[in-house]
């Protein structure tokens, strides 16, 4: 698949750079920040990813859970109506409930914290999709239907009877960019790079605007980080 | 197959009458097979299964062209029939070798008539819970990734492995309680063994040596069958330190109905014989049984509903309110009360067919526990936001291809794939049980009218 372009090369120069990974220490160790009050809850980062990835029909690796009851709806706290959005892709553990089930190890964790997944190796038996908290992993029930007849992703696709998930796009960290889904925010509300830099924007922006990770409470220790909304979207304040 | 014909032949002209007295009245042999000498209801229900397996085996060539997509299955309800069967299918083993093992060990002697159908029963059990993994993959093609790459830390690695050693032990105790017999009759299955004085002694003890592996095998499947669901942090409904033990109760209720039921049927069949009043201790241990699984089962419940709140609480709500709740009401009424009470009451439990339903609500009672840990367990996005989990195949236009939560019910696919399944060990058991001899006892082994050994002579062993 080397010789597809990948969409970022049309942009502009200064877009270009936001693609780059920022700095990086001798051992990296990757992590995304997703700002809850810059996202706009647009799906931009779901689409560019399905594109990206070549994800089959009804499946998804990224999405935009919307905070409260019902989709893109507001939800009321303290008399006030406020509306903000969870996008949720794997959380990419450090200590993933995943990898520790899966009887073929088709599912590993990597050196830099990457999540990673074998479809030559998975046998399809869902077990990692039971044990993962976030309800991130898809898995292809029949053979993927895409809408396309050609193969629009940037890796290869993925076979039926085996499972899938967002793969923090290792191939495009390999030449210093950025996943996908990170470049292609409208709002600029997805962040990436090297937590094992404390320089790094990640790892400041988890630092000052108190980045919390998804359900903490079960030790999974997600390597991805979420901004909690300072400005409150109510009418009022 | 050679031994088919062979033997078979050798049994041919002499026909079955002359069969049997020719070979003293021992074992029937494989002229048993030739539909001649069946009766028309066991031709029947040959035929039926057989159609059954055939049926079976055309579903599962079905699916294996369209992959799982055929089963009602998908991203928000990942595990569904197979799996629960699989376990099901676990438990249903557990009555085989507590009384082989347990009866050796503990010095139950009472249970000596059943002892053979009950290791029968728990390698068919065992062996049908293997096969259902194989549809519930999606890739049923790499199976041997499993051996060529073990991950030792996942539970189902553990679990294949107990199934393999379990399955091994059934298979050798039905060898080592019928090779004797089988060794009287000629059969080329007693593989040359002999059956002198010394011979039966160094049975007796392999039999308690395999006892003493016996046990703590089944322990150990039924706890690690529980820890594949008990140890994901994920599904609060699971994880939970009672999974073990509850796991072992349910087992042991499973698999005493259904030792109730086929020994029943099989006095009937004519090929085991003894009193109403070993069914009805067995009543009455299966009585005890389902009191423990039900104060467990409670113990759960109010372990996790008490606190009003945190990821155990909500699905427990579920279980006893929501669209499931039927199913857990039916556990707790038709698979615990009711059944308790018909083997409490001393009146009822010494008539046979009050502890047969007892045992029919018991064995279907639990696998309606086991339907209510997966469908509770699995059926609910864990992060509870919509739209939720992305359902995993192309939906019709206009139709969401998210859901927070699934409404499974079994495909038509996945009914007949298990259609198959249960005819395979239905056929292998009833194979098993026409051509081995299910008796205890020496040569009163066979089928024959002078051989009704009373119930007592059982024990001799
Ligand atoms: S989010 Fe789920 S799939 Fe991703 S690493 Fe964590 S446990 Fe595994
Ligand atoms: S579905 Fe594949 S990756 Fe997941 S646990 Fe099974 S074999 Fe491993
Ligand atoms: S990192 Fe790549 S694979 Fe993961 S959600 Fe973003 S675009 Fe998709």
């Amino acid at each position: 698949m080397a010789d597809k372009v990948s969409p970022i090369e049309a942009l502009p120069p200064a877009s270009r750079e936001y693609g780059e990974i920022d700095r990086t220490s001798k051992k990296p160790r990757w992590a995304m920040v997703v700002d809850q009050e810059r996202c706009i809850g647009c799906w931009s980062c779901c689409v560019i990813c399905k594109s990206e990835n070549d994800v089959p029909l009804g499946m998804w690796w990224n999405r935009i859970d919307t905070v409260g009851e019902a989709l893109d709806t507001p939800y009321s706290e303290d008399g006030e109506l406020r509306m903000h959005w969870l996008p949720l892709a794997c959380q990419h553990c450090e200590n993933p409930a995943c990898t520790k089930v899966c009887p073929v190890s088709a599912t590993y964790p990597r050196e830099d914290g990457a999540v990673m997944q074998d479809p030559e190796r998975c046998i399809g038996c869902r077990y990692c999709m039971v044990a993962c908290p976030y309800g991130v992993r898809v898995f292809n029930w029949g053979t993927p239907e895409r809408p396309t007849d050609f193969d629009t992703g940037m890796v290869e696709p993925r076979p039926v009877g085996t499972m899938e998930k967002c793969s923090f796009c290792v191939h495009r960290l390999a030449d210093g960019q950025v996943p996908s889904c990170i470049w292609s925010c409208p709002a600029q509300a997805r962040i990436f790079g090297d937590l094992n830099d404390p320089e790094s924007a990640v790892s400041r922006l988890i630092r000052e605007r108190a980045g919390y990770q998804l359900l903490e409470e079960r030790g999974t220790d997600p390597h991805v980080f979420y901004l909690p909304p300072r400005r409150k979207r109510g009418l009022w304040t | 197959m050679s031994a088919v014909t062979d033997t078979g032949q050798a049994a041919a002209p002499g026909g079955t009458g002359a069969r049997r007295t020719a070979g003293g009245g021992v074992s029937p042999g494989w002229s048993v097979f030739h539909p001649r000498n069946m009766s028309p209801a066991l031709r029947v229900w040959l035929a039926v299964l057989l159609a059954g397996l055939l049926v079976g085996l055309g579903a599962w060539v079905y699916q294996l062209t369209q992959g799982l997509a055929v089963t009602n299955m998908r991203n928000s309800m990942m595990w569904g029939l197979y799996i629960t069967l699989f376990m099901y299918f676990v438990g249903l083993s557990a009555g085989g070798l507590i009384v082989a093992s347990g009866g050796r060990l503990f010095g139950a002697v009472r249970y000596k008539p059943i002892v053979r159908l009950a290791v029968l029963e728990a390698t068919v059990a065992v062996m049908l819970a293997a096969l259902l993994l194989l549809p519930d993959i999606g890739r049923p093609d790499r199976v041997w990734h499993l051996f060529r790459y073990p991950h030792l830390t996942s539970p189902l690695i553990w679990d294949i492995a107990i199934v393999t050693v379990y399955f091994l032990i059934s298979v050798t105790y039905v060898w080592l309680y019928t090779r004797a017999d089988l060794a009287r009759a000629g059969s080329r299955l007693a593989f040359g063994t002999g059956t002198s004085a010394a011979d039966l002694a160094r049975d007796e003890r392999l039999k308690t040596a395999l006892a003493w592996i016996g046990l703590p095998a089944a322990i150990l499947l039924h706890s690690i069958t529980a820890w594949i669901f008990g140890l994901q942090i994920a599904r609060g409904f699971w994880y939970s330190a009672v999974m073990a033990p509850l796991f072992i109760s349910s087992a042991l209720v499973s698999g005493m109905g259904l030792m109730i039921l086929l020994a029943l049927v099989l006095r009937r069949g004519g090929r085991l014989s003894f009193g109403n009043d070993l069914v009805s201790s067995m009543g009455s241990l299966l009585g005890v049984f389902i009191a423990v699984e039900g104060f467990l089962v409670f113990s759960e419940m109010l372990t996790a509903a008490y606190p009003g709140a945190g990821f155990e609480a909500e699905p427990v709500e579920r279980l006893l309110t929501g669209p499931y709740a039927g199913f857990f009401w039916f556990e707790v009424v038709a698979g615990l009360a009711v059944p308790l009470v018909l083997l409490a009451v001393r009146r009822l439990r010494m008539d046979m067919r009050w502890v047969a339903i007892a045992a029919v609500l018991a064995v279907v009672g639990i696998f309606v526990h086991r339907l209510n840990i997966v469908l509770n367990g699995l059926s609910y996005a864990t992060v509870s936001y919509p739209p939720g989990v992305s359902i995993g195949t192309a939906q019709p236009a206009g139709e969401t291809s998210f859901a927070l939560s699934l409404f499974y019910y079994p495909s038509v696919i996945e009914w007949l794939v298990v259609l198959g399944l249960l005819s395979l060990g239905a056929l292998v058991f009833t194979a098993a049980a026409l051509y081995l001899p299910l008796r205890e006892g020496g040569p009163g082994a066979a089928p024959g009218p002078a051989l009704q050994a009373d119930p007592g002579g059982a024990a001799m062993e």
